[in-house]
């Protein structure tokens, strides 16, 4: 953590808005008077409260200087060793597909348009091999254990902890016209972190989201510097990458969802800034694939540090609901991918990782529904594999947008990604009657792929229900 | 009829009979093998599918019921023919001046004048939908002058878009911003005023900052039906399309017109068109996009304006469009929202295309059409008050209709769809209804016939008492209290003998026989119920009136757990039907 000084924690109080409507204020309590004195100022700060306010704001500055160090090694020895594996697999993988792509340039009959690198169930089998090489000595002769796809042992949260924390979700009613405007207007005034994050974990009216997001992230008086970042990367673009083509295969498939088809373009254009971006390096909180360089191969890491994987526009696609500017759009997903996102791909023992969250979902799904946990388990299709690709990119395409919107509000809200969970278990519980129905994988497949409208606060009830 | 319609509605409750359409439309084979290879449809299909659906037979005879024609055959025929009360056809003699781009406006700025005329220079103001438009060639002068004024002001940036008046599709159109780029057009024949071959366009301004998403640039097409100028009858329709271009919005260019034309005729061509997606967004994917930037309240205003847009428009031409109750109408509007979410008015069709470009566009503009027909209601089912029929809300009857101040829309344009329950709904409320009114007419009948008995009667007693004594004379009393029942019990039987074999099967009479002391209306449901059975046997096809009152009976559940009808019908609809449900019992046993 740096230290910063007297200079610049008033520099950076000058870049804060509230600074001026606090001085602003004191001014005006001062207008008749000539003579103004240390004591005045200071007996006049505490009656009207500018004084705890001044104190806020400096605490705030003092919490955003401390910047998140990327992390890179991990607690758990083991998991390093298997984050380094991980790498050299999708350097593997790389090759074949690009293998494949050649020898579909040259057969051009030969048309397998879904290339890419891994996806979320080549993630998951992955992850499911670290129960041969860790057998937990806990959990190793407790019979129900045995039956969850991962058992692991790092640090976990109590399950029940996870669901006391969201529980407040299922009291939310209807605001009133009155108490929306109330929320609106402090949106607009306010710039405290602790304050913008109550209101994107209650509610957070539409048309002011892009707003709050800015804010949060420390965007809002950075228009042009967002604009000119962004346009050095797009003149990067202009050098084509081999990545880019796969990118290119990702965005073909976002647009065959009628919410996102309008915005293939510019997903795709964030996309390939993003491959490019150095800042991302240093921004991310953690390092999806170990920054190992291969000598002699044909590709290495793209800038970013990381392979991009299937899907990967799914994350851009609802952001493209908030702005028509292509910029913002970028520096939004680039925050929302370094600060929570990049944690669902990430081989590690953090709280927010996939393999956490992965566990909290067995271990809530175990306890709570062991009919279900056991009935999918036996035909063979067992409750991560079911769930997987919905908790891996947040719901995007089964849900409507302004509903995955909600959902990268209580993300933010609680800088979490637990609340996927509840949504993980809310949508099992939601389907458990056609669930236990099922005789096999297909009837499972058929389940969902009939036509079908989740919604948020709709999976939060069942979640708890019983 | 709507398949929802007649589920529910027994064919004896309104006027049936075979309905004939006559689709004049003529279409290019080629293209029509193009669509069916792609399982889509153009026009003929959708109208044939439509029709089809409700059991309406094509025609080539003048005994046709509804005809489907293009706007031509308006202008060339409907001046000469008489047409029958019934019949209707899909256009109003000159709705060209609505659809027509130059006359539109020209109707538009008169309106406006009449209103400051009159002082109303508050609803004056609203008529500021469409852009600065100039009539060329009669009009170059002034638009020379408004073009000049406003290079003269420094802004050589705004664009103009010229339109031919007589083409459609995107056809002929083309965008220009220096006065030079329209020299060429001018030198021609075109422009000569006095030249009776010059080809008349219009000259608008162009909205420059149209509203962008996903960087493309989109307009709205919106379905409105008309169905009489007198008093104004408009019906919206909750779906329509967001037409997108294919390529990004670019306001320099102005020489590509895929970036600037949205028409389907023109993106089509284009090399990133997409067939499966046909570059469209449901009206109500625009509105959750719009509302999750926007918010609520703005969103709400913007659909709000765009149907007041709608109902100005044809009040502004209420006048001057012959009103004919032979006559609907279904018109396209084409909106454009500028960044400011501001509606402007591009154009209005008065043959909205109706070919589909994937499936799910094909059942849409299917049930379009189906509830046009349900609203023409040619079998004068509906009571003409309903608020909502499919997808269509009535917007205007006479005055623009305003939804109750605690409703969370403004609008219904947008919202979710409903039509298949709606429908299902009025049907059900429907067939009471008729049922009800079928019911009194019966009682009607039987009261004239009891009354025409009596009548008879009683000059017969009076004859008799003349002859017999008085313990005669109450044996005639009950004589005639006797006769009166028969006489019920024949109306009845006539009613349901009309196609059926004769009474007096061995089975009635014993039936009869069996209850001697039941009243008669017991007895004539014991008929009514033998008859059903034999009828049955004799017409197994045939829509048997034991399965219409199972239907309506499971209807009588189902309203009761809705509650969508009144106590007070509900209790009448259960004593009319009440008959049916007695039957079915009986029949099982």
């Amino acid at each position: 953590m740096q230290q910063l000084d007297n200079q610049e924690i008033l520099m950076k109080l000058k870049s804060q808005k509230q600074f001026w409507d606090i001085k602003k204020k004191v001014k005006q309590g001062f207008s008749d008077q000539q003579k103004i004195g240390i004591n005045d100022i200071q007996k006049f700060a505490q009656s009207c409260e500018i004084e705890d306010q001044l104190i806020k704001l400096i605490s705030h500055i003092l919490k955003k200087s401390k910047k998140r160090e990327t992390l890179k090694e991990d607690q758990i020895e083991f998991l390093n060793t298997s984050k380094i594996k991980w790498t050299e697999l999708l350097f593997k993988n790389l090759d074949i597909v690009h293998q494949k792509a050649k020898n579909q340039e040259e057969d051009d009959t030969n048309t397998d348009s879904k290339l890419y690198i891994y996806d979320e169930k080549n993630l998951l089998a992955f992850l499911q091999t670290f129960k041969q090489q860790q057998p937990s000595v806990l959990y190793q002769n407790v019979q129900f254990q045995s039956n969850k796809l991962l058992n692991i042992n790092i640090p976990l949260k109590s399950s029940q902890q996870i669901l006391d924390k969201y529980q407040y979700i299922l009291l939310q009613e209807e605001l009133p016209e009155e108490k929306i405007n109330k929320i609106r207007k402090s949106i607009e005034n306010e710039h405290l972190d602790i304050e913008l994050e109550k209101i994107a974990q209650t509610y957070v009216p539409n048309g002011e989201r892009c707003l709050l997001y800015l804010k949060y992230f420390e965007f809002d008086h950075q228009e042009t510097v967002l604009q000119q970042n962004f346009a050095k990367l797009q003149k990067e673009c202009q050098n084509q990458l081999f990545i880019d083509e796969l990118l290119e295969i990702d965005g073909h498939e976002i647009s065959e969802d009628t919410f996102y088809f309008v915005f293939q373009e510019q997903i795709l254009t964030c996309l390939k800034c993003f491959i490019r971006d150095k800042s991302i390096k240093e921004n991310i909180r953690i390092q999806l694939q170990n920054g190992m360089k291969k000598e002699h191969a044909e590709f290495q890491l793209p800038v970013a540090g990381f392979f991009p994987f299937k899907n990967i526009s799914k994350y851009v696609a609802p952001l493209c609901y908030l702005s028509t500017k292509i910029h913002i759009i970028y520096a939004l997903f680039k925050e929302f991918f370094c600060r929570y996102f990049c944690f669902l791909h990430a081989i590690s023992s953090e709280y927010n990782s996939i393999l956490s969250l992965c566990m909290q979902i067995e271990e809530i799904v175990s306890t709570r529904s062991p009919k279900l946990f056991h009935h999918l388990k036996v035909i063979g299709c067992d409750t991560l594999k079911l769930i997987i690709h919905q908790l891996i990119y947040c719901f995007v395409g089964d849900m409507d947008p302004p509903h995955i919107l909600t959902i990268y509000d209580q993300i933010l809200g609680h800088d979490s990604l637990e609340i996927l969970v509840i949504l993980c278990v809310g949508f099992l519980n939601k389907y458990k009657p056609k669930l236990l129905l099922a005789k096999n994988y297909e009837n499972v497949q058929q389940i969902f792929q009939e036509l079908r409208e989740d919604k948020f606060q709709e999976l939060v009830q069942f979640a708890y229900k019983q | 009829m709507s398949e929802y319609f007649r589920k529910y509605i027994k064919k004896e409750h309104y006027a049936n009979h075979q309905y004939q359409f006559m689709n004049q439309l003529q279409l290019k084979p080629q293209i029509q093998n193009f669509f069916q290879k792609l399982h889509i449809g153009s026009i003929q299909q959708l109208l044939n599918q439509a029709f089809k659906r409700r059991l309406w037979k094509e025609t080539d005879g003048d005994d046709w019921d509804i005809m489907w024609a293009e706007k031509e055959w308006i202008h060339e025929v409907m001046d000469h023919t008489h047409l029958q009360s019934n019949q209707k056809i899909n256009h109003f003699r000159n709705h060209y001046e609505l659809t027509r781009k130059d006359l539109m406006i020209k109707n538009f700025k008169r309106y406006k004048k009449n209103l400051e005329r009159e002082g109303k220079n508050e609803e004056a103001n609203n008529y500021n939908f469409f852009p600065l438009t100039f009539h060329l060639p009669s009009e170059y002068p002034i638009f020379f002058e408004e073009f000049k004024r406003q290079s003269n002001n420094g802004d050589t940036k705004t664009a103009w878009i010229m339109k031919p008046i007589g083409k459609s599709q995107g056809k002929g159109i083309f965008i220009f911003n220096k006065i030079q780029q329209i020299s060429q057009w001018k030198n021609t024949l075109r422009y000569n005023q006095d030249n009776p071959q010059a080809e008349a366009y219009i000259v608008q301004k162009y909205i420059a900052d149209p509203l962008l998403i996903g960087g493309k640039k989109f307009d709205m097409r919106i379905y409105l039906l008309c169905t009489s100028y007198q008093p104004l009858t408009l019906y919206l329709y909750r779906t329509g399309f967001a037409r997108f271009t294919h390529h990004r919005y670019d306001n320099e260019d102005i020489s590509n017109t895929y970036v600037h034309l949205t028409n389907v005729a023109i993106q089509k061509t284009s090399d990133n068109y997409d067939e499966k997606l046909g570059g469209k967004w449901n009206l109500q994917t625009l509105k959750l996009y719009l509302m999750t930037k926007y918010g609520q309240e703005k969103v709400a205003e913007t659909f709000y304006n765009i149907q007041m847009l709608m109902i100005r428009s044809l009040q502004a031409v209420q006048k001057i469009i012959i009103n004919d109750k032979h006559c609907f109408e279904l018109y396209g509007f084409d909106i454009l929202l500028d960044a400011q979410l501001k509606p402007w008015l591009l154009e209005v069709n008065a043959s909205p295309s109706m070919t589909s470009n994937t499936p799910v566009d094909f059942e849409l503009k299917c049930g379009l059409l189906d509830d046009v027909f349900t609203i023409i209601d040619l079998e004068k089912v509906l009571t003409g008050n309903e608020e909502q029929i499919g997808g269509f809300d009535l917007i205007c009857k006479g005055n623009p209709i305003k939804l109750p101040v605690n409703s969370t829309f403004t609008t219904y344009l947008g919202a979710f769809n409903n039509r298949s329950q709606q429908l299902k709904k009025i049907a059900k409320s429907t067939a009471i209804r008729l049922a009800q009114s079928y019911q009194e007419g019966q009682t009607k009948a039987i009261e004239v016939g009891s009354k025409g008995q009596k009548e008879k009667e009683e000059k017969d007693k009076q004859m008799r008492s003349s002859s017999k004594g008085p313990q005669v004379m109450q044996n005639g009393v009950n004589g005639s209290i006797k006769t009166t029942n028969q006489s019920k019990q024949n109306t009845i039987i006539k009613r349901n003998t009309t196609n059926l074999p004769a009474l007096g099967t061995a089975q009635n009479k014993s039936n009869i026989k069996r209850y001697p002391l039941q009243n008669a209306g017991q007895q004539s449901q014991q008929i009514q119920q033998s008859q059903n059975n034999s009828s049955k046997k004799n017409n197994p096809n045939e829509d048997s009136m034991l399965s219409a009152n199972q239907k309506l009976q499971k209807l009588t559940q189902e309203s009761k757990i809705n509650q969508f009808q009144p106590y007070k019908q509900q209790s009448q609809y259960n004593d009319v039907m009440g008959m049916g449900s007695r039957n079915l019992q009986k029949n099982e046993e």
